[in-house]
């Protein structure tokens, strides 16, 4: 028997680190305590012991162990916690590297099974060998190859896989290979929409910023009131662009993703480098994704929706694939990914909204902004002309909704979907295995005019992702749930 | 069970009945409780008597939709699935196939146990959906019948 070891001491530095992270707004409570002497040597007492004797003796606890079958690791303190994970229900290993780790030959693993429990991966190993998770890789391999179970993936509580101890597999074949260029990653990063939160937080300080100051620099300057105005604007929105464009091509630097067996393996990253190592018949649906700027450059991303949190720092919590490729080739270069997406772009006729009813998603869209837009022009109105621009984007939201929305049956087993949401296109790859549930809403107005809602739940994360195309023809709604009904 | 639309069972009313008479008492007591706010810190009157008045409209409207509520619930179980249907204003139908049932909680409340009924909730690896109210022995002969579909779904994929 192979004897539990002990993480590397520099992964105590990575324990450190997330304290600090986590408990940093301590320093700023003792700072307030700086005129009484006794409080303030307790709290610093307090701080160490959290953010140097916790993690330490954290640390020194926590020990892994991997056998043939199983990674097992144990931790806790007071509580002994022995987690057993056997390959088989592993769903994806993430390795985390940081580029001060690279040297010393370590990184930090993560390892995940699509248990219900969430925000908590099952292992987390901070600094050990990359030979581990390689050694994990090859009795993965292993495990999957031979465990001849099901295809139901999803997360089956009640399956009974048992896995031999099997020899590791040599080396296994890359069968498909891409690397992001440079051109096509910039590309990528600039039509980033990540600005637009950035861009909320830079409003909320500014309006921050004392009254006095303000109205001191327009008195100064009324005369360029409006100059000042637009400038700050320009400038907000500048900033907001800049940090978006640098978080997305710092965290998709070299990005590159592999097919080794059936484990489909990205890595990306420029200061930490993250790797995902992801088994095929894990995926729950594949998604095709593509804002309204990317679609002006031509370019989609990839995304496929595992039932594990290893990719929440990604585009909408989803594993990213491919992050961005020409329109024209995208058909061309994911198949050989995953096998059972088509090889041509798809006819997604099928299911549509009708041109007479588009009406309903431009009414739908312009009734959620009304609201707010009223009362804000009522309080503010000499801003009412930026409000009625909410109003034309809303209209043209509600238009591009009903453009977009399209879908059909690709092969006997399986469904695309188009959706139109907030300026972007999403086309989902759904096997009928992998769908949890359909469900059709009408209202009794819809029936008259024969127009029903049609949501399609799959699982994503630990949550689920409920898809909605909304005003389809009755008739062609029904017609997908009669499938999933007959097909399952 | 066969695969016909069924109703949920007649006494499940009688549930909703009583439950609207208790969003009553919960809601009186809300309204006293703003009351002695305007008695003794004079909070404005107008709480007091919106209160009063959600206290008298929402049992009304509670109560008078339990037929049609009771009308247009309906659930269906055949070999390969379960169905699930409810509301006629906002009519909603939705499908679990068995096989991807992962598992089946029964529960009841004092009042439902009273009426030896009880709650259904089916769960997949993503949405949970539910069954308002079962015969204790239907809910339980479903509960089985799901399982052992379940496994032989199991079984048939492998």
């Amino acid at each position: 028997m192979i004897k539990p070891k002990r993480t590397h001491p520099l992964g105590l530095l990575l324990h450190i680190a997330n304290s600090i992270k986590e408990y940093w707004f301590l320093f700023i409570l003792v700072l307030t305590l700086y005129n009484q002497p006794l409080w303030f040597a307790l709290s610093w007492a307090g701080i160490v012991l959290v953010i140097i004797i916790w993690p330490a003796t954290r640390w020194a606890t926590l020990s892994y162990r991997v056998t043939p079958t199983a990674v097992e690791v144990n931790s806790g303190v007071f509580v002994r916690h022995h987690e057993h994970i056997p390959y088989s229900r592993i769903q994806t290993v993430q390795r985390k590297q940081w580029f001060f780790l690279a040297p010393f030959k370590l990184e930090e693993l993560y390892i995940e099974t699509a248990s219900h429990d969430d925000n908590k991966p099952e292992a987390r190993l901070a600094a050990v060998p990359t030979t581990l998770a390689d050694t994990i890789d090859g009795y993965r391999l292993g495990a999957t190859a031979a465990a001849t179970t099901d295809s139901t993936a999803a997360t089956a509580t009640s399956e009974t896989a048992e896995t031999d101890p099997l020899p590791l597999p040599a080396t296994t074949p890359v069968t498909a290979h891409y690397r992001i260029n440079n051109r096509t990653l910039l590309k990528f990063a600039v039509t980033s929409t990540g600005f637009i939160p950035l861009l909320l937080i830079l409003l909320a300080i500014y309006n921050k910023v004392p009254r006095s100051w303000t109205d001191s620099l327009i008195a100064d300057a009324t005369h360029l009131a409006l100059v000042v105005l637009i400038g700050g604007a320009v400038a907000v929105v500048a900033i907001a662009w800049v940090g978006a464009f640098l978080w997305t091509y710092i965290r998709y630097f070299h990005f590159d993703v592999a097919l080794q067996g059936d484990q489909l393996k990205t890595a990306k990253g420029l200061f930490q480098r993250n790797t995902i190592t992801a088994p095929l018949k894990r995926i729950q649906a594949i998604r095709v994704k593509q804002n309204v700027f990317r679609q002006w450059l031509h370019i989609q991303t990839v995304q496929v929706l595992l039932a594990s949190k290893a990719a929440s720092k990604d585009d909408d919590d989803d594993l990213v694939i491919l992050p961005a490729v020409p329109q024209s080739q995208l058909y061309d270069v994911a198949p050989p990914f995953v096998d059972w997406l088509p090889d041509h772009t798809p006819d997604l006729s099928d299911l549509n909204v009708a041109d007479r009813r588009q009406w309903y998603l431009i009414r739908n869209a312009l009734l959620i902004v009304i609201a707010p837009v009223a009362l804000a022009s009522f309080l503010l109105p000499h801003w009412m002309w930026a409000f009625a621009l909410i109003l034309v984007i809303a209209f043209f939201q509600g238009r591009f909704a009903a453009h977009q929305t399209g879908g059909g049956l690709i092969t006997p087993r399986m469904l695309a979907l188009q959706t139109g949401h907030m300026w972007t296109k999403e086309t989902y790859y759904l096997p009928v295995d992998m769908i949890q549930s359909v469900r059709l809403n009408q209202s009794i107005w819809m029936k008259r005019t024969g127009l029903m809602h049609l949501i399609v739940n799959v699982r994503h994360g630990n949550k689920n992702q409920a898809i909605e195309l909304r005003y389809l023809k009755s008739t062609q709604a029904q017609r997908v749930y009669d499938w999933y009904l007959q097909t399952v | 069970m066969s695969s016909e639309n069924h109703h949920l069972p007649n006494r499940i009313k009688l549930i909703w009945g009583i439950s609207a008479v208790g969003s009553f008492a919960a809601l009186v007591v809300i309204t006293g409780l703003i009351w002695l706010t305007y008695r003794y810190w004079s909070w404005p009157f107008w709480l007091v008597s919106t209160f009063a008045a959600i206290t008298i409209i929402e049992p009304i409207i509670e109560g008078s939709l339990i037929p049609y509520r009771y009308r247009f619930t309906r659930y269906q179980i055949s070999a390969v699935a379960v169905e699930m249907q409810s509301g006629f204003i906002f009519k909603k139908r939705v499908a679990i196939p068995i096989a991807r049932v992962q598992n089946v909680t029964l529960n009841a409340g004092p009042l439902l146990q009273w009426q030896k009924l009880t709650k259904v909730s089916i769960a997949t690896a993503s949405t949970d959906h539910g069954i308002e109210g079962l015969e204790l022995d239907e809910a339980e002969a479903l509960r089985d019948q799901i399982m052992r579909l379940a496994r032989e779904a199991r079984h048939d994929q492998a």
